[in-house]
């Protein structure tokens, strides 16, 4: 029974010991491998970078004719730190490289890996280097079954550019059940100009979600070459591809599109009246002023709203609609002006103005308290830090109660 | 043309002040280098930089920081300043000219672009 007992206390310290032993071998030998790749780093970076300011055809000359086996890992690293970094010539020369000591082959390779980690780095990796005869291989790797492999693949795509990459990643907008459609519509953004065309032809293929991605793409990039196959669209049968189109229009703001969005401000769909609303006060079209102000009596408090602050962004012209709207029979009309002018600091400018008795002001607050819509004008009455403001306003507001 | 300047590098990011080192050396300037704003300003009062690169987003002190506390100094009102930076966005660059800088480059950066500017700002008559 002793014996027993000991010999279960001797295993327990022994497996134990075994373990500390195996954490501190582990530790010390990760530690060497650290110690050993700062060490090679030192030698292996001025070679890279030689080559890279330089004009040498090849970079192994500098790197003593070969890469070892166990500088690889070093050298890859190196390569794709400093390719992040730079653009222009030493980018090409640092990609070119990569290709050379064999990088690209083992990544391609490593896209194949049956783990899907490796595949994932592989990609990214490609991506990183700038390998475009990698792009049909990141193409197919759009398919892969793991997400983070697809995504890794997209950005890389991203990054290679070209009409090769384009079209892959738009292919993508139309699967919404296997992509994230605004990481792709991102992707595809960030590649500018050059993915317009490939989207306007690729248009009558595109799904549903997939054309409304497009559309949010051209209003994020903001060409104006795009301004004309835009306003078209706002002819669309459908609402949501309609108001996105008036909503892109406004994000370019190109003045010639005011009078087409003013022709949909009469939309039979609120969404569409509302982007409209909001595009025109983004290009700060005086012309249509008179259309928005008649917008704030829409039945929908979205367009209302939205045409309230495009009367706003027009300046002191906008300004002057909204006050003239004070007086309008229609009550949420009244609102949204009130609203407005007080967002604008102009209820605010006309209390200041009560001090010294101006009459202008005196009637505009008139106006206001008429409206119903008194709240800036209470707040104003208690916290004003003039004391002849605020007696002057709350001897206005019961008068006007009543 | 060979200068024998004196540039000091203001970064944080190790990959690149390697890289701005190589680049700079290999063209015949001498390198200092600071890894934070506050070292950049001590380097720059004492080791008589001919140009100053600087990126914004250090520890310690920003870059817009360390620009406007340089200005102030009478030795280092000449000294041209290049800001080399991710920000790329306009208010960004206009902030950091007025702040006292003399170009901005945009990271990731074209070094033979950065090298040029580096030149044209050195052989500039500072009056």
């Amino acid at each position: 029974m002793q014996a027993a007992l000991i010999y279960s206390i001797l295993t327990v310290l022994l497996v134990f010991t075994g373990l500390t032993v195996a954490i501190i071998i582990g530790k010390a030998w990760r530690e060497s491998v650290e110690v050993y790749h700062r060490a090679r780093r030192r030698e292996i970076e001025p070679a890279v970078l030689a080559y890279a300011h330089g004009e040498a055809g090849s970079v192994l000359p500098g790197l003593g004719g070969q890469v070892r086996f166990r500088d690889r890992n070093v050298v890859e690293q190196v390569l794709l730190e400093f390719i992040q970094r730079v653009r222009g010539i030493e980018r090409d020369r640092l990609g070119k490289a990569f290709d050379e000591l064999g990088y690209v082959d083992s990544n391609l390779e490593q896209l194949r890996s049956a783990r899907w980690w490796f595949r994932a780095e592989a990609a990214e990796k490609l991506g990183l280097s700038g390998a475009r005869r990698a792009i049909e291989q990141l193409a197919s790797a759009l398919n892969d079954d793991e997400p983070e492999v697809r995504i890794r693949a997209a950005t890389a795509l991203g990054r290679l550019g070209g009409r090769a990459s384009v079209v892959p990643l738009i292919d993508a907008l139309n699967e919404p059940n296997r992509w994230s459609t605004i990481r792709i519509a991102d992707i595809l953004t960030g590649m500018g100009t050059e993915v317009v065309q490939e989207l306007v032809q690729a248009w009558d293929d595109l799904s549903h979600t997939g054309r409304l991605a497009a559309i949010d793409i051209f209003g994020r990039i903001r060409l104006l070459d795009a301004v004309p196959w835009l306003r078209q669209r706002l002819t669309d049968e459908h609402a949501d591809i309609r108001a996105r189109a008036a909503h892109a229009l406004g994000a370019i703001a190109e003045p010639g599109s005011a009078q087409t969005l003013q022709k949909i401000m009469n939309d039979p769909e609120w969404p569409v009246r509302a982007m409209a609303a909001k595009a025109l006060g983004r290009i700060r079209d005086r012309g249509s002023i008179p259309i928005l102000t008649g917008s704030l009596r829409d039945p929908e408090w979205w367009v209302r709203a939205n045409a309230a602050e495009s009367l706003r962004l027009m300046g002191p012209d906008g300004i002057a609609a909204l006050i003239g709207m004070l007086d309008d029979d229609d009550n949420y009309a009244r609102h949204q002006a009130v609203l407005m002018l007080g967002e604008a600091g102009e209820i605010d400018a006309w209390a200041e103005q009560l001090a010294v008795h101006d009459e202008t002001a005196l009637d505009r607050i008139r106006r206001v308290i008429r409206s119903g819509q008194i709240g800036r004008l209470e707040e104003l009455a208690e916290m004003h830090p003039d004391a002849v403001v605020r007696t002057r306003i709350r001897a206005m507001l019961p008068e006007e109660r009543s | 043309m060979m200068h024998d300047a004196r540039i000091l590098v203001a970064e944080d990011d190790p990959v690149t002040v390697r890289f701005l080192q190589s680049l700079l050396e290999e063209n015949g300037f001498e390198v200092l280098v600071a890894e934070d704003g506050r070292h950049a300003h001590e380097l720059a009062t004492s080791g008589s930089p001919d140009l100053i690169i600087s990126d914004l987003v250090m520890p310690y002190r920003d870059g817009f920081g360390l620009i406007r506390a340089l200005r102030t100094l009478e030795a280092l009102t000449r000294v041209p300043i290049i800001i080399l930076s991710m920000k790329d966005r306009e208010a960004d660059i206009v902030r950091g000219l007025e702040e006292g800088a003399d170009d901005y480059v945009v990271k990731p950066f074209n070094a033979r672009e950065l090298l040029a500017r580096v030149r044209k700002q050195l052989d500039r008559p500072r009056s």
